[in-house]
C-alpha cells in the first residue's frame, strides 16, 4: 500500500514514544534540579526573526518552511520554527528581560527541509538557555549540565569537543577581505567546508598560516591554547578571544572535565560569538551549544550575554537503550473470564486498586495483550481471582483484591 | 540523419518575445517547425525533419518546471527561469545542456536612481525592505546573502521597474545591461546572475533514452560560422519610468493596467472626464499625470493590483474581479473590496476538460476521481487560489494545482486533466478540443479600493469623489 504519510515526516509509534519520553524525562529532571524552568514558544514565528544577520546561515534559511499567512497581504511571511534558541531569545527579550538571570529549558520540534525525504524534516530538540549570565562560570555550568544530562539519558561514553567562534571570526576579520568575499568565506565555513580557507586570496599570508595550523591540530588542554597565543601573526584581537577561551578551559581542567579542542568540530555557528561545544556518543553528535552574546540584541532586546545548548532527540532516541523491560515488570493485565456485569465491576475495581500502588493495570477483555509480567483473571463467581506470573510461569488463587495485591506486591520489588 | 530510430521526443518551445530567434535557431539547424511563428494559433507541432519529435508552445517561464516534472524531454527558455527554479527547488530533475547566446541579459537587484540605499544597508536598519520581483527565489537568496535583517518579497507578474522608490525599495528584474537599467531610472545594488537563451533537458530522460540524433543537431550549431539567431538585437522600447511630480501626504494613489486591458481602461478613463497624459498606446508612462492635482497614478499589471492595494501602496485600482477574488481567497480578511463594477472586459471563469474525458459536469468528474480513474487530478491555472478553493469546495479527493503563466489550453490532455481558465467566446477552447464542464463566476473590470483608506480623514472625500466620477461614467452610454 502506498503510504499516505508526507515525505520526510515520521510517525512515532508507542515504542518510539517510550524512548522519547524516557530521554525527555532524564533531560527535564536534570534541568529542574539545576533550577531551570520550562518554556514553550509558538510553532509559527515571523521569518524576519531568523533572517537578521548573525542568526541563521543562508543555507539554513534556504531550507525553512515559510509561507504567507491568511492575513499576509503585507508580504511578511511566517515560518515553521527552524531553530529553538532564536525563539527562546525572543521570548526572553519580550517577557523576562528584567530578570538578572534567566535559566530556561524547552523541548520542541524544529522544521527544516531535507531533500531526499529519508531524513526527518521535523526534528525534536531539547535545549537549555542561560541568559544574562556570569561569564566563564556560565560556560562551565552549561557544559557540566549537558554532560550530566547525557549520563542521565543513558548515553555511553559522551565525549566533549570544544571550539571557539570568536577566535575563528577574529581570524577571518584579520584576512581583511572585502564584504562579499568575507561573506562568501563565512558561508563556506558555516557549512563545514574548511578547505575554503585554502582558496582565500589575502595578502595576510601569516594569518592564513595560523588558520591552517589551527584547523589541523587537536588540543587536549589549556596548554594548547597558550601555544596558539604565542604563535606569530596572532593579533591583539585574536589574543583576547584566545584568553576568553582559555579562561573556560582552565575552569574545566580544575573541574576535571575531560575535553578535546577541535576548531573544525562546529558547523552553522552563525549566531555564536564565543565558546562552542559539541558532545558525541559512539561517534554521533548528540548535543551542541555555546555562547551567543549578540543574539538577544539581534532579536530586538538589550545586549545580554547568553549561552546554552540543545540535545538532538532524534539521534539520542536512536542510540539509547530502552527501558521497556522495566515497564513490563510493572504491568498487570486484568481480564474477566465471564460476561456478567458483576465480574466487569470487580475487574475495574481490581485494576483501580493496583494503579493506586503504582502498577500499570491494563484491562484485557478481548485478549491479545502482550508484554505484561502479571495476568489477573476475575471469574464469574464473585471474589475469585487467578494471579499468573508470566515470567515465572506460576499460578495462584486469591479470594480478595487485597490478596491479589499482596501476591503481586510481594513478588514485585519495582512497585513504589 | 543516421539510420537510428528516433525515440519519441517532447520539446517545449517558448511563446512571446523569444519566439522569433528560437524559430531562427531551429530552422538554422534544420529543425524548423512549420507553425512555429508569432502569428500561429496552433500550439502543438510535429517535426517534418525528425520523426518522433513533437513540440508544444508554452510561456517561457513555465518551461523549466514542465521539463523538470518530465512532461517534456527538452526545452528552450531563458536561463534565469531555470536558475529561479533551481534556487527554489535544488533537487529539480532539470539541467542546462547548452547556451544559445541570444536574449543576453542580466538579473539585477536595483533601486531607484534617487535612493540612497547603501547607507541603510550598512547601518543594518530594522525597517522591512520591500522587494518586488518576478524572481522571488533569486530575490530571497540575494536577501539572505546580503544579510538583510527584515524584508518582504512581493512576487509580481511584471512591470516591477515601476515600483521603486514610492512602493518598493528594490526591484529584482531582468534587463539587457546596466545601461538599460539606468534608462529605467534605476541603479544596480547587486548583479544576481546573467541570463541567455539556453537548451534544458530533463535529467531522467537523458539518463534513460538515446537522444543522440537530436543532441548532435543542437551541437552542430556551435560550429556554424554564421549564427543569425545571435545577430545584434534591436534595442527594446523602454516604457518611460521617470518620476512624476513629488506626491504629497493625502494624495490618492490609483493603479491602472498595462498589457491588453490598457486600451479598454484608457477608453473608460476618457468617459470619467479625468484627463490623463501618458496613458495611451503611443505615449505610455509608468506615472501618467492627470488634471486632478491630488491624484497620483501608476501603471502596473492588473494581476498584482489587489495585493498592492491591500498593503497600502495604492488606494484604488482598476483590475478584473477574477484577480480580486484570487486575492481574497488567499487573504480572506484583506481590506480590499470592489467599489464599482465598471462593466467592461467581460469574461467567465470556467472549469475545462478535454473533449475525450467522459464527464460533462464537475459532479461526474468528481466521481471519476473518486473511482480512481483520474488520480491525482492535475489542474493547470493562472488562478491558483480560485482553483484551490473551487476544488476544495467541490470535494475533489485528490488534486494538484499546477500554476502557469498563461497559454494554459496547451496543457490538456497530456500535462494536465483540467483547467481553470477565463474565456470570452469559448472559441479558443473549442479549437483545442476542450469542453467547459462548469462556470465558476463571471468577471468584469472593477474599481477596487482599500477600505482602510476610506477611514482616513484626508482621503475619504477624495476617494468618494473618484467613486462617483466612475459611477457616472459607467452609467453613460
Amino acid at each position: 500500500m502506498e503510504s499516505q504519510r508526507c515525505k520526510g515526516a515520521r510517525d512515532l509509534l508507542p515504542d518510539d514514544m517510550e524512548r522519547f519520553r524516557q530521554v525527555e524525562d532524564a533531560f527535564r529532571n536534570s534541568c529542574l534540579n539545576w533550577g531551570y524552568r520550562e518554556i514553550r514558544t509558538p510553532t509559527l514565528e515571523y521569518i524576519h526573526l531568523f533572517t537578521a544577520a548573525g542568526t541563521l546561515t543562508p543555507a539554513m534559511l534556504g531550507r525553512v518552511y515559510s509561507f504567507l499567512d491568511w492575513d499576509g497581504w503585507g508580504g511578511e511571511r511566517v515560518v515553521l520554527r527552524p531553530d529553538g534558541t532564536i525563539p527562546a531569545a525572543r521570548l526572553y527579550s519580550e517577557n523576562l528581560a528584567d530578570q538578572k538571570i534567566a535559566r530556561l529549558y524547552y523541548i520542541t520540534n524544529v522544521f527544516a527541509f531535507e531533500e531526499t525525504g529519508r531524513e526527518n524534516r521535523e526534528k525534536w530538540q531539547c535545549g537549555v538557555e542561560l541568559l544574562g549570565d556570569c561569564g566563564r562560570a556560565s560556560d562551565a555550568e552549561v557544559i557540566a549540565l549537558a554532560l550530566e544530562i547525557a549520563g542521565a539519558m543513558g548515553l555511553a561514553k559522551p565525549e566533549l569537543k570544544l571550539s571557539h567562534a570568536g577566535i575563528l571570526k577574529a581570524l577571518i576579520g584579520e584576512l581583511r577581505l572585502d564584504g562579499d568575499s568575507k561573506a562568501a568565506l563565512l558561508d563556506d565555513i558555516l557549512e563545514g567546508n574548511w578547505q575554503a580557507f585554502a582558496g582565500v586570496k589575502s595578502k595576510n599570508k601569516e594569518v592564513i598560516q595560523a588558520i591552517t595550523t589551527l584547523i589541523k591540530l587537536k588540543g587536549k588542554s589549556s596548554g594548547f591554547l597558550a601555544n596558539l597565543k604565542a604563535m606569530p601573526a596572532v593579533s591583539k584581537n585574536v589574543r583576547a578571544e584566545i584568553d576568553s577561551f582559555a579562561a573556560v578551559t582552565a575552569l574545566l581542567d580544575t573541574m576535571q572535565v575531560s575535553y578535546s579542542i577541535d576548531f573544525t568540530s562546529i558547523r552553522g555557528f552563525e549566531y555564536y560569538t564565543g565558546l562552542c561545544f559539541k558532545i558525541t556518543s559512539g561517534g554521533e553528535r548528540i548535543c551542541s551549544g555555546g555562547r551567543y552574546d549578540n543574539l538577544i540584541g539581534l532579536v530586538g532586546g538589550k545586549d545580554i550575554p547568553a549561552c546554552g545548548f540543545a540535545f538532538y532527540l532524534d539521534t539520542v532516541t536512536a542510540i539509547v537503550k530502552p527501558w521497556s523491560q522495566q515497564k513490563a515488570e510493572k504491568t498487570v493485565s486484568v481480564k474477566s473470564t465471564g460476561g456478567s456485569a458483576a465480574s466487569f465491576k470487580t475487574a475495574f475495581e481490581a485494576a483501580a486498586a493496583m494503579r493506586k500502588i503504582g502498577l500499570i493495570a491494563e484491562l484485557d477483555f478481548c485478549g491479545g495483550q502482550l508484554q505484561a509480567r502479571w495476568s489477573v483473571s476475575v471469574s464469574t463467581r464473585p471474589a475469585a481471582f487467578t494471579v499468573i506470573d508470566n515470567y515465572k510461569k506460576t499460578r495462584r488463587k486469591a479470594a480478595t483484591i487485597g490478596e491479589v495485591i499482596n501476591i503481586i506486591g510481594g513478588f514485585n520489588k519495582l512497585v513504589r | 540523419m543516421s539510420g537510428k530510430a528516433m525515440v519519441e521526443t517532447r520539446l517545449a518551445l517558448p511563446k512571446g518575445q523569444m519566439l522569433n530567434r528560437t524559430s531562427l535557431f531551429l530552422t538554422s539547424i534544420g529543425l524548423g517547425f512549420d507553425n512555429y511563428n508569432s502569428g500561429t494559433r496552433i500550439y502543438r507541432m510535429r517535426s517534418q525533419a525528425m520523426p518522433g519529435l513533437t513540440a508544444k508552445m508554452l510561456n517561457e517561464r513555465d518551461i523549466p518546471v514542465q521539463v523538470a516534472v518530465g512532461n517534456y524531454d527538452f526545452g528552450i527558455c531563458n536561463s534565469d527561469w531555470l536558475q529561479e527554479l533551481l534556487t527554489r527547488y535544488p533537487a529539480s530533475r532539470v539541467l542546462k545542456i547548452a547556451d544559445l547566446g541570444y536574449d543576453i541579459s542580466d538579473i539585477y537587484m536595483a533601486c531607484a536612481t534617487s535612493s540612497d540605499i547603501s547607507a541603510r544597508v550598512k547601518t543594518g536598519s530594522t525597517a522591512a525592505w520591500r522587494i518586488v520581483t518576478e524572481y522571488p527565489a533569486l530575490a530571497e537568496a540575494a536577501a539572505y546573502k546580503m544579510r538583510l535583517k527584515r524584508y518582504r518579497i512581493f512576487p509580481c507578474w511584471g512591470s516591477t521597474e515601476a515600483y521603486p522608490p514610492e512602493n518598493a525599495d528594490f526591484s529584482v528584474l531582468r534587463v539587457r545591461n546596466e545601461d538599460a537599467l539606468r534608462s529605467l531610472n534605476l541603479k544596480p545594488v547587486r548583479r544576481i546572475c546573467g541570463s541567455n537563451a539556453c537548451i534544458i533537458a530533463n535529467s531522467n530522460s537523458l539518463q534513460s533514452n538515446d537522444f543522440s540524433n537530436l543532441l548532435e543537431r543542437f551541437a552542430s550549431s556551435a560550429s556554424m560560422k554564421n549564427k543569425p539567431w545571435q545577430a545584434q538585437e534591436k534595442a527594446v522600447f523602454a516604457v518611460n519610468n521617470n518620476l512624476a511630480r513629488s506626491s504629497r501626504a493625502g494624495d490618492i494613489w490609483l493603479a491602472l493596467a498595462d498589457g491588453h486591458q490598457q486600451a479598454h481602461t484608457e477608453a473608460f478613463m476618457q468617459k470619467t472626464g479625468i484627463k490623463l497624459e501618458g496613458y495611451s498606446k503611443n505615449d505610455l508612462r509608468r506615472r501618467p499625470s492627470s488634471d486632478i492635482d491630488w491624484l497620483s497614478i501608476k501603471v502596473i499589471r492588473p494581476q498584482d493590483m489587489p495585493q498592492q492595494v491591500a498593503n497600502g501602496n495604492f488606494d484604488l485600482a482598476i483590475t478584473g474581479r477574477d484577480w480580486l477574488l484570487d486575492h481574497l481567497y488567499q487573504f480572506p480578511s484583506s481590506p480590499v473590496a470592489e467599489m464599482v463594477n465598471l462593466g467592461f472586459g467581460w469574461v467567465r471563469i470556467v472549469a475545462v476538460v478535454s473533449e475525450s474525458v467522459p464527464a460533462d459536469s464537475i459532479g461526474s468528474l468528481r466521481n471519476l476521481v473518486a473511482a480512481g480513474k483520474i488520480v491525482p487530478l492535475r489542474v493547470a491555472t493562472e488562478y491558483i487560489n480560485i482553483a484551490d478553493k473551487y476544488l476544495r469546495d467541490k470535494h475533489i479527493a485528490r488534486y494538484r494545482v499546477i500554476p502557469t503563466w498563461g497559454a494554459t489550453e496547451v496543457y490538456l490532455p497530456e500535462d494536465a486533466e483540467m483547467l481553470i481558465e477565463n474565456t470570452e467566446t469559448g472559441q479558443t477552447l473549442a479549437r483545442h478540443k476542450l469542453k467547459i464542464i462548469d462556470t465558476l463566476f463571471e468577471s468584469t473590470a472593477c474599481l477596487i479600493g482599500n477600505r482602510r483608506s476610506l477611514e482616513e480623514r484626508g482621503k475619504k472625500d477624495k476617494i468618494n469623489k473618484l467613486i462617483s466620477l466612475f459611477r457616472e461614467a459607467v452609467n453613460k452610454k
